[in-house]
């Protein structure tokens, strides 16, 4: 899951100060898992501008507030055609992704992120995501027993554990596993330790290059992409 | 107010639907029990409430005579109180007779008007013919109730001893009859129905009862000092003389038996003994009943059967018994004994009373035809149309069931109104739809570990040296306090969380996360499941769920809320009072203990309270809201130690904290939102919020916020 | 051919002393020069630390010329954290040119633990990707295997945390930092003895030089903060209770006779093959460390 949390409030002030009326739009997908953009926190945050406005006393934004079912495919937003030509600006609850959807669908509107995009990753406990894939491209997880050395050790080194290591956390935190010494436990329990033996040489960031694209067989296969 | 009780009436009939349940697959235990279908649940949270005006409503839209069931209902929702499985089950007779007391069940008067012309006859003036007479009354029919004896009542006036069931509860709701026009001849031995036909009346409902007792077919049980139950007690009761002597025994092992013995406790005898066949943990009579009465000094003698009674120069000298290995009723209802071999002996007694049972007396109508008569004399009926192969002729109570109780007298006399009612219209008759109706299930026992347990308050109960010296009423009713911490315990079975909105979930499973009792659950299709029967309905997930698509099968919602919100914002705009403070103050205990109340007499002005059931249920959204519709100060009450849950003050605080950062993030202070626990014992939260107010006021005082913070 | 003395002092049975010397956050030299000076010629060789625990210095390299300048034997302390490979071996390629020898190679302390905590962590390559890089460059091609126009050589040496709490793990980086080139450690600072010989017995049979760290506290509280916030550093309790026990004014001085104790003993012991002293921040005091421990050169070079 694609894992955001709401910007500062200033921040969004700020953000929307130029324009009168917002349309402050969720995504009922990954934003609403992780808390960030889903109905809830729709209308939790244009409650708080509202609030906030009536401390100022000099602002007077219209909020509305919708929530669709996913930002990043442009059908999704269909609903939302008939409600642009009321609405001057769109403060969008999700990924980033869902937000440069909207602004491809809607030339003339401007998208203002209320939320940052983290990261990819997964729910530890209710209310605490932890990140768990950088999207490198070049996944192995087969050599690290399952445990991704790039997003769970905080330098993504590749042949073991630094110095830093203590208590089994990260030199960085204490609340924070050393990633390391996870894929060693890991590895010794499946009997693998070997592959923590290997070399592993420099990353090759250049799996698929930026921006990147994925063009699936299928569309080849048909002819439909020229590629 | 009460009008509404006669029109929910009129809609009850044929389908009464609940207005609380939106799904009748979710009818709880207690109510599916419950011969009258009674909405227990609801009216045990409003009694949780506080709300015990509401309460009484809610008690009176399905029964007729709540303060007589309040003191003579056999309870049978008790047994299958889901609450069983916790600890022990709620003492919902009790609070049913804390409501009708508190909420002033004496002072209604409900009122009828005559819409029809065909006149109604009831034979019999038990709980069964009043029942009907009630609500053919409020159909709007003529009714004529008829009784032999010279005052109204049956049973519940002959039958069962007046430390049960005071006489004066009895008359009070013959009174209400008399005032909604119900006429009542006393006095008057229907002798043939064909007559009452000729009268002028087109239906007739037999209820006589089954007044005849039984005695057992053995030597000696016709002698001078024997009687029946039912003549000893309707004796007792009437205040005729009887001659009672000093050892009475009394043969069999239920209720009745006890009330024997306990009436002839009370009215002079020194020695009272019980014997039955039954052994001792499966004697049918209730617990409290053989527990109360042994401490009047009643001897139990169980596992007997009884070969004579002794006579000495005509006049009981005694019983002659054999003890019991064991007993048992086979397929056919046929009775075996395992005698113990020469365990002959006797219990002693100068007066036995037979209480085995008793059948009803229809010599009276042996005139009629088409009445026809099972092998235990009572009349046969139509179970759909409740109607005696004579067409207008109705029956119901003891003389259709035998020995029954007066719930269910009560609930066949309501089903027999509406029977009658399609009959005089020409209606087909349908009959109610309870039947179709499946109750809940058990708990889990993965759910039974996670639900706090909490002690059942019993009542008190008058002292054993007070009780015996007289008739008075044994059990005394609960306090307030009492009967609002019994109420809590309610699981609300059935009234949980649903998801309401299944396209906007998307199964992030916060639900599943943060549900203490571990309900949620993921299907093999990868879809959330809440199952109503395990839900324990305490709203966290709604408040969580990001999506908000999950939704308390109980329409106290967020909705509610809001309106409450609003109304108060607008009143207090009237009233122009500074600092506005806007409190959600947990309904349940505070308010039944009288702490919300002195919260509202004691707190400074500008305070407006907001109830909730559960301070949980709060979402942060709504603390906001507040500060958005003007609120200088925003509280959170929760109920604190007496909480029926584990871990509410948790979500407040949770809740709180988030709106507490988004305070700060806008310039505000966040000490402007605070949340107390609120419990009922001490005198500290008048205290605590009233430096709370003061902190308000000092906060608008010193940063202008006051005057800017407004819509 | 290599530039460095330091690699023929390894070959030697001599008991080997090393130092190293911060560099100045700004362009005043003059403390580090006085350093340099004071230090040359009583250790074997100089180790310039690379932006220690993330902070922002005067480079490695710039501390290295000028331990050069002044005749000293530099240890080029490189670190992954804040180039990549590029930068690296351009880096490299320059320290060679100008006759640095001895290339440290270390992964580098996290960004966090800095005081610029919002820059960009690179770690395009680890210590042991390091290692492999610098072996590869020497055979001719750079790590993108285009070739070189004149190949570097250096003397390697890497790191070891011989009392980490969770040793394996240690020990497998270890063994590959061996195969990927290093031919010394200097370990991380060692208090502990005991378990130092542990590590000891396994590291004997590879053909490596391993310098003891000896980091010389100058308060229970330095210790303290070093136990919270340097990473790689596990002062025990007994050491720490050692320094509040005595007196204010004394506890330098305590600080130091520990780090005597420690050296006199590894050398008794011959437990290893020399000797690295961090001072961090108190170079000043090496050379009395060395005298107490009877480290004195008779001929300084």
């Amino acid at each position: 899951m694609i894992v955001s949390e709401r910007k500062p409030l200033a921040e969004i002030r700020r953000m929307i100060a130029p324009y009168q009326r917002l349309l402050t739009l969720g995504c009922g997908t990954c934003a609403t898992v992780c808390g960030a953009g889903g109905e809830r926190e729709v209308s939790f945050l244009n409650s708080a501008l509202r609030v906030a406005q009536a401390k100022s006393g000099n602002e007077t934004h219209t909020l509305s507030e919708y929530t669709v079912k996913r930002q990043c495919d442009l059908e999704f937003l269909d609903p939302l055609v008939e409600k642009v030509g009321d609405i001057d600006a769109i403060l969008a609850l999700s990924c980033g992704i869902g937000m440069q959807v909207i602004a491809e669908r809607f030339p003339d509107m401007p998208v203002l992120p209320g939320v940052n995009t983290s990261f990819m990753g997964a729910v530890d406990e209710y209310g605490v995501w932890d990140e768990r894939c950088a999207a490198c491209g070049d996944c192995r997880l087969e050599e690290t027993g399952g445990i991704c050395p790039i997003t769970r050790c905080t330098k993504g080194i590749l042949n073991g554990p630094c110095a830093g290591t203590k208590d089994g956390k990260c030199e960085v935190s204490k609340d924070m596993d050393c990633g390391w010494i996870l894929i060693y436990k890991r590895l010794e329990g499946l009997g693998q330790l070997e592959k923590m033996r290997r070399y592993y040489p420099p990353r090759n960031f250049r799996t698929i290059p930026r921006p990147k694209r994925i063009i699936s067989q299928a569309n080849i296969d048909t002819g439909e992409d020229n590629d | 107010m009460y009008s509404a009780v006669t029109d929910n009436t009129q809609q009850n009939q044929g389908n009464r639907t609940k207005k609380s349940s939106t799904d009748h697959s979710l009818m709880p235990p207690c109510q599916a029990t419950c011969p009258l279908h009674m909405d227990i649940r609801e009216y045990v949270d409003l009694v949780a409430q506080g709300k015990i005006m509401e309460a009484l409503q809610v008690i009176r839209d399905d029964n007729p005579f709540p303060s007589i069931c309040a003191y003579v209902c056999d309870y049978p929702c008790e047994d299958t109180c889901r609450r069983c499985q916790v600890d022990k089950p709620v003492a919902i007779r009790m609070l049913k007779r804390f409501a009708v007391e508190f909420g002033g069940d004496r002072m209604i008067q409900v009122k009828a008007e005559t819409t029809h012309r065909e006149r109604v006859a009831i034979v019999g003036s038990g709980p069964a013919g009043l029942s009907v007479a009630y609500y053919l009354r409020k159909l709007g029919y003529p009714v004529t109730v008829f009784e032999a004896d010279s005052k109204p009542g049956g049973m519940l006036r002959v039958g069962i001893p007046e430390y049960r069931l005071p006489p004066k509860i009895i008359d009070t709701e013959i009174q209400r009859l008399i005032q909604m026009g119900v006429e009542i001849k006393v006095n008057t031995r229907v002798v043939s129905l064909d007559r009452l036909f000729d009268m002028g009346y087109q239906a007739v409902f037999v209820a006589i009862g089954a007044h005849q007792g039984r005695k057992l077919r053995i030597p000696g049980a016709d002698l001078d000092d024997t009687w029946t139950a039912v003549s000893f007690l309707r004796n007792a009761r009437l205040k005729q003389k009887g001659n009672i002597g000093e050892k009475v025994v009394v043969l069999g092992g239920g209720n009745v038996a006890f009330d024997c013995a306990r009436t002839a406790r009370r009215s002079g005898a020194k020695e009272m003994h019980i014997a039955c066949l039954e052994p001792r943990d499966e004697m049918l009579a209730d617990a409290p009943e053989i527990e109360q009465a042994e401490e009047e000094g009643i001897v139990i003698h169980p596992s007997r059967t009884f070969t004579r009674i002794i006579d000495k120069d005509g006049h009981v000298a005694g019983v002659e018994c054999l003890k019991l290995r064991s007993m048992e009723f086979d397929k056919e209802g046929k009775l075996h004994l395992d005698i113990i071999e020469g365990s002959e002996h006797s219990l002693a007694a100068d007066t036995v009373i037979f209480a085995i049972g008793q059948c009803p007396d229809l010599n009276l109508f042996s005139g009629l035809s088409g009445l026809e008569v099972t092998k235990q004399g009572t009349i046969v009926i139509d179970q759909a149309t409740l109607s005696t192969h004579h067409p207008g002729i109705f029956a119901g109570g003891d003389v259709v069931t035998g020995t029954a109780s007066v719930t269910q007298a009560l609930a066949t006399g309501r089903e027999a109104a509406f029977r009658i009612n399609d009959y005089l219209q020409h209606r087909y008759p349908l009959a109610g739809k309870e039947a179709e109706e499946n109750p809940l299930g058990d708990l889990f026992p993965e759910t039974v570990e996670t639900i706090r347990k909490t002690e059942r308050l019993e009542p008190s109960i008058l002292p054993t040296e007070a009780r015996v010296k007289s008739f008075e009423a044994v059990e005394l009713v609960y306090d307030w306090e009492a009967a609002t911490e019994e109420a809590r315990r309610c699981l609300h079975c059935g009234t949980g969380a649903e998801i309401l909105f299944q396209d906007k979930c998307a199964t992030c499973l916060a639900c599943l996360r943060v549900c203490p009792y571990h309900v949620p659950y993921l299907d093999d299709s990868g879809t959330i499941q809440i199952p109503a029967d395990q839900c324990q309905a305490c709203g966290i997930c709604v408040a969580e769920c990001p999506a908000k698509a999950i939704v308390l099968r109980k329409p106290y919602g967020r909705q509610q809320i809001s309106e409450e919100l609003d109304h108060i914002v607008k009143a207090a705009a009237q009233l122009n009072l500074k600092p506005l403070i806007i409190g959600f103050c947990c309904q349940y205990g505070l308010s039944g203990t009288g702490t919300l109340a002195s919260l509202r007499r004691g707190a400074k002005a500008g305070i407006w309270i907001v109830p909730v059931l559960c301070a949980a249920k709060v979402e942060a959204e709504q603390l906001l809201y507040a500060f958005e519709m003007g609120a200088e100060g925003v509280f959170v009450a929760g109920c604190g130690e007496q909480c029926a849950r584990e871990n509410i003050a948790f979500w407040v605080r949770q809740h709180v904290e988030k709106v507490r950062k988004t305070l700060a993030q806008i310039g505000l202070e966040p000490e402007r939102l605070e949340a107390f626990n609120l419990s009922a014992t001490d005198e500290e939260p008048v205290k605590a919020l009233n430096s709370f107010t003061e902190k308000i006021g000092e906060l608008c005082f010193a940063s202008v916020i006051t005057q800017e913070v407004k819509r | 051919m290599t530039n460095s003395l330091f690699e023929e002092k390894l070959q030697s049975d001599e008991f080997l002393v090393t130092t190293e010397i911060g560099p100045p956050k700004g362009t005043d030299n003059s403390e580090m020069v006085e350093h340099i000076d004071l230090l040359k010629d009583k250790v074997d060789a100089i180790n310039i630390t690379d932006h220690q625990s993330s902070v922002m210095r005067f480079p490695s390299i710039g501390g290295c010329l000028l331990v050069k300048e002044h005749g000293g034997e530099p240890i080029l302390q490189i670190t992954c954290r804040d180039r990549n490979r590029l930068a690296i071996q351009a880096e490299l390629l320059l320290a060679y040119s100008r006759g640095i020898g001895n290339v440290l190679c270390l992964t580098g302390d996290s960004i966090d633990v800095g005081d610029h905590k919002e820059a960009k962590p690179v770690f395009d390559l680890d210590s042991v990707q390091l290692l492999r890089m610098i072996r590869t460059m020497e055979s001719g091609t750079d790590i993108g295997g285009n070739e070189l126009k004149g190949a570097p050589k250096f003397c390697l040496g890497a790191s070891v945390h011989p009392e980490a709490d969770f040793i394996e793990p240690q020990l497998i980086k270890f063994d590959k930092k061996i195969a990927a080139g290093a031919q010394f450690f200097q370990t991380q600072s060692i208090f502990d003895l005991d378990s130092f010989r542990r590590f000891i017995q396994y590291a004997a049979q590879f053909d490596v030089k391993i310098l003891a760290g000896i980091i010389v506290l100058a308060s229970a509280r330095m210790a303290q903060f070093m136990n919270n916030n340097v990473p790689g550093i596990m002062v025990p309790q007994a050491i720490i209770d050692e320094l509040s026990s005595v007196e204010k004014g004394k506890v330098l001085q305590k600080g130091i006779e520990i780090a005597v104790r420690l050296i006199k003993t590894i050398k008794e012991e011959n437990l290893c093959h020399g000797i690295h002293i961090m001072a961090v921040g108190r170079e000043r005091i090496v050379p009395d460390i060395l005298e107490a421990a009877e480290l004195v050169r008779v001929s300084p070079k």
